[in-house]
């Protein structure tokens, strides 16, 4: 761990002219999908066609995040955050046995799809004072999937 | 090194130590003072990078700042890979300053340049010393190593403690606390030499008054700059040789602490990755077409010298590329096998002949000498190539978008890291911010910048951020490796048994340049020259580089020597080492330790090796246990003579952690290649040794010239393998020349 080897790399800086290695790009770059695009390749996995199902299971997945603070199995008891079993389409603050922020209770919110997505995108700024730290998710395709795993929980 | 070498500061103009300690002045009117590092004051520049917790804080020197609750942050201009360097280099400030233990918080410098000058080496050396022009290419020769050492913020050759720490941290430290006491004499009017300092309070008895240090470190920084601080002697040392427990330690025990490969940032995809197996080669064709129907699969590169996989996991990652059917181009190391590699160096060896290669260190006539011998020793000694396999394996994550890269991983250069970078982005270093983390081991493997450059590409070719890991089998296939060697020996004795010849030829490493001589050792004659052979492979610094061969070469011929001569090993080298006390003393009292002498169970040995490097010296003596299939190193007694410990139980441990890992490598470490390709994948062909094979290991430590400090991280490996190789030839007879021990069949 003497300095023989850095001082090679340590002439490259001093001396730039010298020449760093160019970096080549890809030769070839298959882009399967895009980032945020839905994850065709799990639905495939999965055995299963359907699209919505895909969003369902991808939002499954990212609902991982959210279960520090929330259930989302019904019956199942509240946490730091309300459990979330069939919250698309109800009125904001109904959870039993949870203490609501003021700014939630009295905002007359009803969570509609649309609605979810503007507040879990920034829980804060949508709801001043929320008792929601976490910081939302900025990534829309994510929220889009958490949301239809959500609607997905309903009794049977 | 001819880039620094043009950059001498004689060209520069004339040098002072003002150039060093500097004052200045950051946005919101608050006071600073700083290290100019170069001439000019770079000081505006490097507060923002510092002041992390608003106008209170006051940067008293780029090593130290004092905040407004009196906390004193030191500020590490080295990386923390395990081997307890924040502690050791933040008591070496704290003591110096007078600071409070328990109030001294550290962070690791930010990977800037203006931490980065072949200066500071001078400034810190000799400080307002007008070099006469004839001679500053010497003087510029003699400052570069410390320079680059601690100006490039390269971590390893040992050199944190006994460089930076030694001038740099020392230094700060007394003059942050000369300024603080003359901002405080000024405000009470009271003479400077009336005050005294201690856990970071300023005191002046006569009339009682006490401050905290925060409380001055505005004042500080309009006093004058001290020109020449003045250090403490060790009858003072309060923070110094003491064993403070590491600061790293708890986080890393909780798991907080975050390595480079924890690295997080919102949106990152992950990378797996498969680098051609022969030097050389490059992708010739790729089959992925299971990979980019396999699940998370985003995208597929065939980046020329690689094959790299992104996905949303990395294991998604990982199991595509393992799908991928590779082809690679032919190269002229393909047909590199193991044979051929030390039938090369024997070639070269055997062409070099009596006069040939390159002439390191001769005196006297060695050749008249062993020609004129009574007693003739020669013998020839060979050691593989070894990988790393740092715990962590390498990784590296980045980022390159809008004209802007950032990069996260661990690193012993960090500022090479950054350079590289922007390299593989195009960018200039300006526009890449990189960020260090911990090192989940180092051992030199992480002073390449291989993973940086790979995981740049790859970011620059998705646009988001992609975290790039290593699969276990990649680090074994991709290492740069410790080069194997082979080494040469001839040793003449007088009818007495006393040496008087030592002549040696061995294929040529990388340094440290004293690795392969042995002036420490009185024999009237020597000859040791090296031969360049070249070799398709990756090389690289390995813990102890150079020494790791030259002390297992060296210690196991000086060992047949004194069998030669009818001599016990421990009471030849005393004959060797006549006349310097100090390093007689580090060998004596590892034999005491020991009980050198006294009877041992059948078959068992006791061996022992003398290695001083990295400017410390250390003994050591390896009891072995022949009685089964396999050697049983069962206890190691060490001694050692760093100058002055800093850190009695971080030395400590740094002397038992080099047993682990050279102990490692005599036993089981052995890279070979076949086809040109690295024949071993994992642990299981590349073992670590078990924690039921780890001896019991006694540590002294003899505190020998507290001014010229030794290195702590490497000088415990070199002795180990030919402590434990001739301990084999006192219990059984046989002599090894050939490492690893695995190699061998003791049943």
């Amino acid at each position: 761990m003497t300095l023989a080897r850095p001082l090679a790399c340590l002439s490259l800086f001093m001396l730039p002219a010298c020449g760093a290695d160019p970096a080549p790009g890809p030769v070839e770059q298959m882009v399967v999908r895009e980032p945020d695009a839905a994850p065709v390749a799990i639905a495939a996995a999965a055995g299963n066609d359907s699209p919505a199902s895909a969003l369902i299971a991808e939002g499954k997945a990212a609902f991982a995040n959210c279960s520090v603070c929330h259930t989302a199995e019904q019956g199942a008891g509240n946490r730091a955050g309300p459990n979330l079993f069939g919250i698309v389409g109800q009125p904001a603050g109904r959870a039993a046995g949870f203490a609501y922020s003021d700014g939630l209770k009295t905002s007359g919110i009803v969570w509609t799809a649309a609605e979810l997505d503007r507040f879990i995108a920034n829980p804060a700024g949508r709801i001043p004072g929320t008792k929601m730290i976490a910081g939302g998710i900025s990534d829309a395709a994510k929220r889009q999937a958490v949301i239809a795993y959500l609607e997905s929980l309903t009794a049977s | 090194m001819s880039g620094t070498a043009t950059d001498s500061p004689a060209k520069k103009g004339k040098w002072t130590r003002r150039a060093f300690i500097g004052a200045g002045v950051v946005a919101g009117g608050a006071l600073v003072v700083g290290v100019a590092v170069r001439q000019g004051n770079p000081i505006d520049r490097l507060s923002p990078l510092l002041l992390t917790s608003g106008e209170d804080e006051q940067l008293l020197n780029a090593w130290v700042k004092v905040d407004a609750d009196n906390i004193v942050t030191a500020v590490i201009p080295h990386v923390e890979m395990g081997q307890g360097v924040y502690t050791a280099l933040a008591q070496m400030l704290a003591d110096e300053m007078d600071a409070d233990w328990n109030k001294v918080r550290i962070i690791e410098a930010p990977a800037d340049k203006q931490y980065v000058s072949d200066s500071i080496g001078r400034d810190f050396l000799l400080p307002d010393l007008e070099v006469p022009a004839l001679f500053e290419p010497t003087v510029a020769g003699g400052i570069l190593e410390l320079a680059q050492a601690m100006g490039l913020q390269f971590t390893g050759g040992s050199y944190s403690v006994r460089a930076t720490g030694q001038r740099a941290m020392r230094t700060a430290g007394a003059a942050a606390r000369e300024m603080l006491v003359a901002a405080a004499a000024s405000e009470w009017q009271v003479p400077a030499s009336e005050i005294t300092t201690a856990d970071s309070m300023i005191l002046h008895a006569g009339s009682g008054k006490s401050e905290p240090f925060s409380k001055f470190a505005l004042a500080a920084a309009e006093q004058g700059l001290p020109a020449r601080p003045r250090l403490k002697s060790p009858e003072n040392y309060r923070i110094m040789g003491q064993p403070k427990a590491r600061h790293d330690i708890p986080e890393k025990v909780d798991g907080s602490a975050i390595f480079g490969i924890d690295a997080r940032v919102p949106g990152m995809k992950y990378a797996a990755v498969r680098a051609a197996p022969v030097v050389g080669a490059t992708v010739e064709s790729m089959d992925a077409t299971t990979a980019r129907t396999m699940p998370g699969v985003l995208q597929i590169l065939n980046m020329g010298d690689f094959v790299a996989v992104v996905a949303d996991g990395y294991w998604q990652a990982q199991q595509a590329l393992n799908s991928i059917d590779t082809k690679y181009s032919k190269t002229e190391a393909d047909s590199l096998d193991q044979d051929a590699i030390f039938a090369r160096y024997a070639r070269y060896l055997d062409e070099a002949g009596e006069d040939g290669g390159d002439m390191e260190t001769e005196e006297g006539d060695a050749a008249k000498g062993f020609a004129e011998a009574a007693i003739k020793v020669e013998a020839e000694y060979k050691v593989p190539f070894l990988a790393h396999a740092t715990m962590e394996p390498m990784n590296c994550t980045a980022w390159v978008r809008d004209g802007k890269c950032d990069v996260w991983s661990g690193h012993q250069a960090p500022v090479n890291a950054r350079q590289a970078a922007a390299d593989a982005a195009g960018l200039s270093f300006e526009d890449v911010t990189y960020h260090n983390a911990y090192l989940g081991g180092g051992f030199g493997r992480r002073s390449e910048s291989d993973n940086i450059v790979m995981a740049t590409r790859i970011a620059k070719a998705t646009g988001y951020p992609v975290k790039m890991i290593w699969s276990r089998e990649e680090d074994m296939a991709q290492d740069h490796y410790r080069p194997s060697a082979t080494s040469r020996f001839r040793g003449g004795l007088d009818k007495d048994g006393k040496a008087v010849s030592w002549s040696n030829i061995h294929t040529h490493l990388f340094d440290p340049k004293d690795a392969p001589t042995v002036p420490y050792y009185n024999i009237a004659s020597y000859r040791i020259r090296k031969v360049d052979v070249p070799m398709q492979l990756r090389l690289g610094p390995w813990r102890s580089v150079d020494h790791s061969q030259h002390g297992f070469f060296i210690e196991s011929f000086v060992d047949e020597m004194a069998h030669a001569a009818g001599k016990d090993g421990y009471a030849f080298r005393r004959e060797l080492l006549a006349g310097s006390a100090r390093h007689l003393k580090v060998l004596d009292t590892a034999a005491k330790m020991s009980g050198w002498g006294s009877a041992l169970p059948e078959r068992h040995g006791r061996g022992i090796a003398f290695v001083p490097s990295f400017g410390s010296i250390v003994a050591q003596i390896a009891e072995v246990d022949m009685s089964g299939p396999k050697p049983k190193v069962k206890k190691v007694y060490v001694a050692a003579d760093p100058g002055f410990v800093i850190n009695p139980d971080g030395f400590t441990a740094q002397m038992e952690s080099a047993i682990a890992y050279g102990l490692t490598a005599a036993l089981y470490g052995e890279i070979t290649l076949g086809d040109g390709k690295v024949r071993q994948s994992n642990f299981h062909d590349y073992p670590m040794l078990r924690i039921n094979e780890m001896p019991a290991v006694e540590v002294a430590l003899i505190n020998g010239d507290h001014e010229r400090l030794g290195g702590g991280g490497e000088p415990g490996l070199p002795p180990i393998a030919p402590a434990v190789t001739n301990a084999i030839f006192a219990a059984t007879g046989t002599r090894i020349r050939e490492l690893p021990l695995s190699r061998h069949n003791f049943a």
